[in-house]
C-alpha cells in the first residue's frame, strides 16, 4: 500500500475516534490508532481492506455509543468520584470558616440583592397574567386629546361590545379608592369598578359566590362587591361565610357577593385590587362619576376584549378603525381624528403610555443589582485565586499522583458550586427578609397601590440559575488556572513558583480593576441621585410649604344640597379661622404634587398641536382665601370673590404656566375657554397667580387652572390652614373643631404640606437611599478586592522588599513602591468606569432634576471617594510589609 | 456502580473472558493483549478497537485488570500497560470452570463424537 494511502486511512480513522466520548478519546486514541494502523497494514488487498473498515464502523458505531450512554447516565461525572469530591470540598471549606464565612456572606447579599429585585421586577413586569389564553386577550384605547392611546368613555365600550364577531366578550373596568369601615376603623383600600363580562373575558371565575350579572351593570340596582382572593384573607379574616356579607365602602351598605379567583390583581397589573364593584355601585364615587357612564367626552374606562376564535388582532383593529369612523360621524366635535387601538395583552403591562417608565426602572433596579453581583463575583474569584495558589503545591502533587487534570480543576469548581449554592440559600433567606420588610418603604406611594411579593417557584428557578452562574463564574478562573499549573514547576518551588505566574497577576488585576470600575458606576450614580434629590427638596416650589397643615374631610355622610354646602363651607372656614394660631383657611378638590382630575378644554385663539382638537387641563376647584393660604402670589387681575358668583359665565384664575403656554407675552385677563363640546366660550380668566406644582415636585411649569368653589357644586374635600406657627400643632385641633361642627363630616387623611411635598419624593427618595445601600456594598467588596491583592503581592515579595529595606531603602519609599503599583490598577479601573457611567448617564438623563447626567463635579467626587477606599485599602498592607523586619523576611524566603 | 457490577458479573462479556485470559500468562499493553486473543483463538477473535478498549477502561475501573509499568526498558513508554489482578484471576477461574462444564455436557451428548 502506497504510503499516502496508509496515511489517509489513518487521518479516517482519527476522524472516526471523535465519535466517542472526549476522556475516552484522550485516553486511548493514540494506541486505538495504532492497533487499527498494525491491522491495515496485515490487510492485503482492497477487499479485505473494505471488510476491515466495515468491522470498524461497527466496532466504533456500538462501543461509542455505549460509551456515550453511560456517560450520560452518571458515568461521565462518575458519581462515586463527584461525590468524594464533594465531601473533600465542603472538608476543605469548614476547615477555612473565616473564608468561607465570607465568601458566603458576600455571595448572599449579592443574590439575595438580586432575588429580591427580580421578585419586584417579575410582578411588575415579567409574569405573565394569570388570565386563561392571556394572548386571546386584547386591550383597546381610544385616542386621548394627544392623540395617544389612553382610555375610553363607557359608551364607547359598550359600542365596542356590538363587535361580536370579532370579540367575544369586552369588558369596561377603572380604578378607584374607596374608604372602607373595617373593624380598625376606616382604611384605604383599592376599588375596581367592572363589569359583568370581565370574567368572561379573562376565561375565569369566581371562586365562591358568583361575578356580576347584567342587570348590575346599570346605575340603580343594590351596590355589590367581589371581594379579591388576597383582601378576603388578609382584610376580612378569609371568613366561610363572606357571601352575602354588609360591607360599608364610602360609608355606604356594600354586599359582598363573592370572593374573586385565585392570583388576580387589578387590571392595572400588577397592583392589588381589594374589591371589584359592579357598575351599580358607581354611586359609591359620587354624582360625577354616575354621571361620566352616560358622558362620551370623559375616558376613565380600560377595555379589555377577548378575540372570537380564529379572530386575529389585526381584524380586531380593522373592526374598531370602523367604529372610530362611525364615532367620528356621529360625534364630529368629541370624536374627529380620534382612532381606536387595539393591543395584544403581551405587549401591554399597565398601559402603552405608563410601561416604557416601569420597564426602564425595572431594568436599571436589575442593572444595578448584577452590578453589586459582578463585583462580588469578582472578588470571589479574586480570593478563590489567592487560596488556590495557597494550594497550587496540593494541587501539584494530586496531579502527579495521577489526578487528571480536569478533575483537579473540578475540585475548585465543586467548591465554587457548593459555597455559591450555600450562599444562594442565605440569599433567598435574605430575599424573604428583605420582602417582609419591603412594605416599611414607601413602596407603596411610588407605584400607587400594592404589590403581591412572593418567594415562588419562578424566583426559587432564578436563585438557583444564579447560583449556577455565580458558581461557575467565580470558579472559573481558578479552575482553568490550576489545570495549567505547570506541575514539576510547582512542586519544585511550592508557593513562589506558581503565584509569580504572570498570568495569574495580570488575571487578578484585571478582577481588581472590574471592581473598582463597576463601583465606580454605583458612586456616581448614588451621587447624580442624591445630587437630584437634594435639588428638589430645596426646589422653590411657589408655594409657603412650611405653614400649611391640611385635613382631608369626607362630606358624603353630611349628605348637604348645593346651597347647604356653600353655607357650610362658610361655617366651616370661619370656625376654623377661629382657631388659635390660624391665619388663613380654605377648601380645596386637591392639593399641589398630587395626582387629580384633568378636564379636556379648548382655548380660544390657541391651535392645539397638529392631529388634536383640546388640550387636558389640571384645574383645582377653591374657596377664597386658598392663594393666601398657600403663599401663592396674585401676579395680574384679581383673586376670586363674591362677584363670582352663580351665573352663566364661570371666572377661572389660571397659572402663570397656563398663560405663557397659550397667550405668550399677551395679556391673559379676559381670555376665554370652554369645556370641549360646549357651544359657548363660558370661562373667562379674571386673573394670573403664581406656579405652584401640579403633579409632582420638580416636573418643571405645567398649565393649571381653578374656578372657583362659589361657581362649582360639589365641596372640595381638603381643607387648608395656614398657620402663624408648626403647622403639625394644629391638626389636633381641627380635627376637635370638625369632630364638635358637624359629626357626619369626617377625617380621611391629615398631614402637612411639608410632609405631602415630602411623601411626593418617595420616589427619588427610595431610589437614593437603595443606590447608597447598593454602592456601599460595592464599596466595601471593592476595598477588600484591593486589600488582598496588596496583601498578596506584598507577600509574595517580602525577600525582595526586605533586600532593599537591608540595602537600606527607605520604609515610606517601599510603601510608595507597591501603592504605586496598585494606583495602575486602580487607574484603569477608574478609567473604564467613568467611561461606562458616562455612556450609562446619558441615558437616564431624564431621571434626574437640577444636575447634568455628566455633572463634572459629582464625576470628581465619585472618583475621590473610589480613591481614598482605593488609598486606604491598599496602604494598610504596604505599610505592614514596610514595617517588617528584613531580616524575618530574608530568613521566611 | 453499575457499570462495574456490569462487567465483573458472571458470565462477562467474551470479550472481557478473552482479555482476562490473555493476561493471565502476562502483563501486556492494548496491542499485545489483541495479537494474543486472535494468536490464541486462531484467528478467530478479532476484538475491535473500541471494543478493546473500552473493555479495558471498564476491567480497569471494576478492578479486574490494572495499570502496571512497563516491564522492559525498550517498552514503549507510550503504551500503558495491563496486568490481571487476583478479582481478575477469580472471574477468569470461575468462567472457565463454567466453560468447562458446558464443554463437558456437550461432549457427553457425543456433539464431537463425529469429528472425532
Amino acid at each position: 500500500m502506497r504510503p499516502r494511502l496508509v496515511e489517509w486511512h489513518g487521518r479516517v480513522f482519527r476522524g472516526l475516534l471523535l465519535l466517542y466520548p472526549p476522556w475516552f478519546r484522550r485516553t486511548h486514541g493514540e494506541e486505538m490508532t495504532l492497533l487499527f494502523m498494525t491491522r491495515l497494514e496485515r490487510t492485503a488487498g482492497w477487499l479485505g481492506r473494505t471488510a476491515l473498515w466495515g468491522r470498524t464502523l461497527r466496532d466504533a458505531a456500538t462501543n461509542a455509543a455505549a460509551l456515550r450512554r453511560e456517560d450520560a447516565q452518571g458515568g461521565g461525572l462518575r458519581m462515586d468520584t463527584l461525590l468524594q469530591d464533594t465531601r473533600y470540598a465542603a472538608r476543605r471549606l469548614l476547615r477555612a470558616p473565616v473564608f468561607t464565612l465570607g465568601a458566603v456572606a458576600l455571595l448572599a447579599i449579592g443574590i439575595g440583592a438580586n432575588t429580591t429585585v427580580f421578585t419586584v421586577v417579575d410582578a411588575l413586569i415579567l409574569r405573565p397574567p394569570p388570565w386563561a389564553d392571556p394572548e386571546r386577550v386584547v386591550h383597546v384605547y381610544q385616542d386621548s386629546d394627544d392623540g395617544e392611546p389612553s382610555s375610553n368613555s363607557f359608551p364607547a365600550t359598550r359600542d365596542m361590545a356590538t363587535y361580536g364577531d370579532v370579540f367575544s366578550a369586552v369588558a369596561a373596568t377603572t380604578p378607584s379608592t374607596a374608604s372602607w369601615g373595617g373593624p380598625d376603623g376606616p382604611e384605604p383600600v383599592a376599588t375596581e369598578y367592572t363589569t359583568s363580562s370581565y370574567m368572561s373575558v379573562l376565561g375565569l371565575d369566581v371562586q365562591r359566590g358568583r361575578w356580576f350579572a347584567p342587570e348590575d351593570d346599570v346605575v340603580g340596582g343594590p351596590p355589590v362587591a367581589v371581594v379579591s382572593a388576597a383582601a378576603w384573607r388578609t382584610r376580612l379574616g378569609g371568613d366561610p361565610d363572606v357571601v352575602g356579607r354588609t360591607i360599608r365602602l364610602n360609608g355606604q351598605p356594600v354586599t359582598i357577593i363573592g370572593v374573586g379567583p385565585e392570583r388576580l390583581t387589578s387590571t392595572v397589573t400588577p397592583l392589588l385590587t381589594d374589591f371589584w364593584l359592579s357598575i351599580s355601585a358607581t354611586v359609591l364615587s359620587g354624582p360625577f362619576q354616575v354621571a361620566n357612564l352616560e358622558r362620551r367626552e370623559d375616558h376613565w374606562y380600560q377595555a379589555l376584549a377577548r378575540l372570537q376564535p380564529g379572530v386575529t388582532v389585526e381584524q380586531s383593529q380593522a373592526a374598531m378603525d370602523a367604529l372610530a369612523a362611525r364615532l367620528a360621524e356621529a360625534y364630529p366635535e368629541l370624536n374627529r381624528g380620534r382612532d381606536i387601538t387595539v393591543f395584544s395583552s403581551r405587549d401591554v403591562r399597565q398601559h402603552p403610555q405608563g410601561d416604557g417608565n416601569v420597564f426602564l426602572a425595572g431594568g436599571l433596579l436589575s442593572a444595578i443589582a448584577l452590578t453589586v453581583l459582578l463585583v462580588a463575583c469578582a472578588n470571589l474569584a479574586n480570593l478563590l485565586l489567592v487560596r488556590g495558589l495557597g494550594r497550587s503545591g496540593e494541587m501539584a502533587v494530586r496531579s502527579a499522583l495521577g489526578a487528571p487534570k480536569g478533575r483537579v480543576a473540578r475540585l475548585f469548581l465543586l467548591e465554587s458550586l457548593l459555597l455559591a449554592g450555600v450562599g444562594g440559600l442565605a440569599g433567598l433567606i435574605l430575599t424573604r427578609w428583605a420582602l417582609s420588610a419591603l412594605p416599611a418603604l414607601p413602596i407603596a406611594d411610588v407605584i400607587g397601590g400594592t404589590l403581591e411579593l412572593t418567594v415562588d417557584t419562578r424566583v426559587t428557578m432564578f436563585a438557583l440559575g444564579l447560583v449556577t452562574l455565580t458558581g461557575v463564574l467565580f470558579g472559573l478562573a481558578p479552575a482553568v488556572r490550576s489545570a495549567r499549573t505547570d506541575v514539576s514547576r510547582a512542586l519544585r518551588d511550592d508557593r513562589r513558583g506558581a503565584s509569580s505566574d504572570r498570568g495569574t497577576v495580570r488575571l487578578r488585576s484585571m478582577l481588581v480593576a472590574v471592581q473598582v470600575a463597576a463601583s465606580l458606576v454605583l458612586v456616581l450614580g448614588t451621587g447624580l441621585l442624591a445630587r437630584s434629590l437634594a435639588a428638589l427638596q430645596t426646589v422653590d416650589t411657589g408655594v409657603d410649604v412650611e405653614r400649611v397643615a391640611f385635613v382631608r374631610v369626607d362630606w358624603t355622610r353630611a349628605g348637604l344640597g348645593v346651597e347647604e354646602a356653600r353655607a357650610a363651607m362658610d361655617e366651616l372656614r370661619d370656625r376654623m379661622e377661629a382657631l388659635p394660631g390660624v391665619e388663613r383657611v380654605a377648601l380645596a378638590s386637591r392639593l399641589p404634587a398630587q395626582r387629580s382630575g384633568t378636564t379636556t378644554t379648548e382655548v380660544e385663539g390657541y391651535t392645539p398641536p397638529a392631529g388634536t382638537s383640546a388640550v387636558e387641563l389640571p384645574f383645582a376647584t377653591v374657596t377664597d382665601g386658598y392663594f393666601e393660604a398657600m403663599g401663592v402670589p396674585l401676579v395680574a387681575g384679581r383673586l376670586f370673590g363674591p362677584d363670582d358668583g352663580p351665573g352663566d359665565g364661570v371666572s377661572i384664575l389660571v397659572s402663570e404656566a397656563t398663560a405663557r403656554r397659550f397667550w405668550g407675552e399677551a395679556d391673559p385677563i379676559g381670555r376665554r375657554m370652554r369645556g370641549q363640546g360646549s357651544e359657548a366660550w363660558t370661562r373667562t380668566v379674571v386673573g394670573v397667580v403664581g406656579d405652584a406644582p401640579v403633579g409632582g415636585i420638580g416636573e418643571g411649569a405645567v398649565p393649571m387652572f381653578y374656578f372657583s368653589s362659589r361657581q362649582a357644586q360639589g365641596t372640595p374635600s381638603y381643607l387648608i390652614a395656614r398657620t402663624g406657627g408648626d403647622p403639625a400643632a394644629i391638626l389636633e385641633p381641627m380635627r376637635r373643631e370638625l369632630g364638635a361642627w358637624r359629626p357626619s363630616v369626617t377625617v380621611s387623611a391629615q398631614g402637612t404640606l411639608a410632609s405631602h411635598f415630602g411623601a411626593s419624593l418617595a420616589t427619588p427618595r427610595l431610589a437614593a437611599r437603595g443606590m447608597v445601600a447598593f454602592s456601599l456594598l460595592a464599596l466595601l467588596l471593592a476595598g477588600l478586592g484591593i486589600y488582598t491583592v496588596v496583601s498578596f503581592t506584598v507577600a509574595r515579595r517580602s525577600s525582595e522588599l526586605g533586600i532593599r529595606i537591608a540595602l537600606g531603602a527607605e520604609r515610606s519609599g517601599v510603601v510608595r513602591m507597591v501603592v504605586r503599583e496598585v494606583a495602575a490598577i486602580v487607574g484603569v479601573g477608574l478609567g473604564v468606569g467613568v467611561l461606562v457611567s458616562a455612556l450609562a448617564a446619558s441615558r437616564v438623563s431624564g431621571l434626574l432634576f437640577g444636575v447634568a447626567a455628566l455633572d463634572p463635579l459629582t464625576f470628581l467626587g465619585a472618583v475621590t471617594v473610589l480613591l481614598t477606599v482605593a488609598g486606604v485599602a491598599a496602604w494598610v498592607p504596604a505599610r505592614r510589609a514596610a514595617r517588617a523586619d528584613p531580616v524575618e523576611a530574608l530568613r521566611a524566603s | 456502580m453499575a457499570r462495574s457490577q456490569d462487567i465483573s458479573s458472571a458470565p462477562p462479556r467474551p470479550a472481557v473472558y478473552h482479555i482476562l485470559l490473555a493476561l493471565a500468562g502476562a502483563d501486556r499493553h492494548g496491542l499485545g493483549i489483541a495479537d494474543q486473543i486472535e494468536r490464541a483463538s486462531e484467528g478467530a477473535v478479532e476484538l475491535g478497537p473500541g471494543t478493546l478498549y473500552r473493555s479495558l477502561a471498564e476491567m480497569a475501573e471494576a478492578r479486574l485488570i490494572r495499570p502496571v509499568p512497563a516491564p522492559g526498558r525498550e517498552a514503549d513508554p507510550r503504551r500503558k500497560y495491563y496486568g490481571i489482578t487476583s478479582v481478575g484471576r477469580d472471574l477468569l477461574a470461575r468462567e472457565t470452570a463454567r466453560l468447562g462444564r458446558l464443554v463437558e455436557r456437550a461432549r457427553a451428548q457425543g456433539v464431537l463424537a463425529e469429528q472425532e
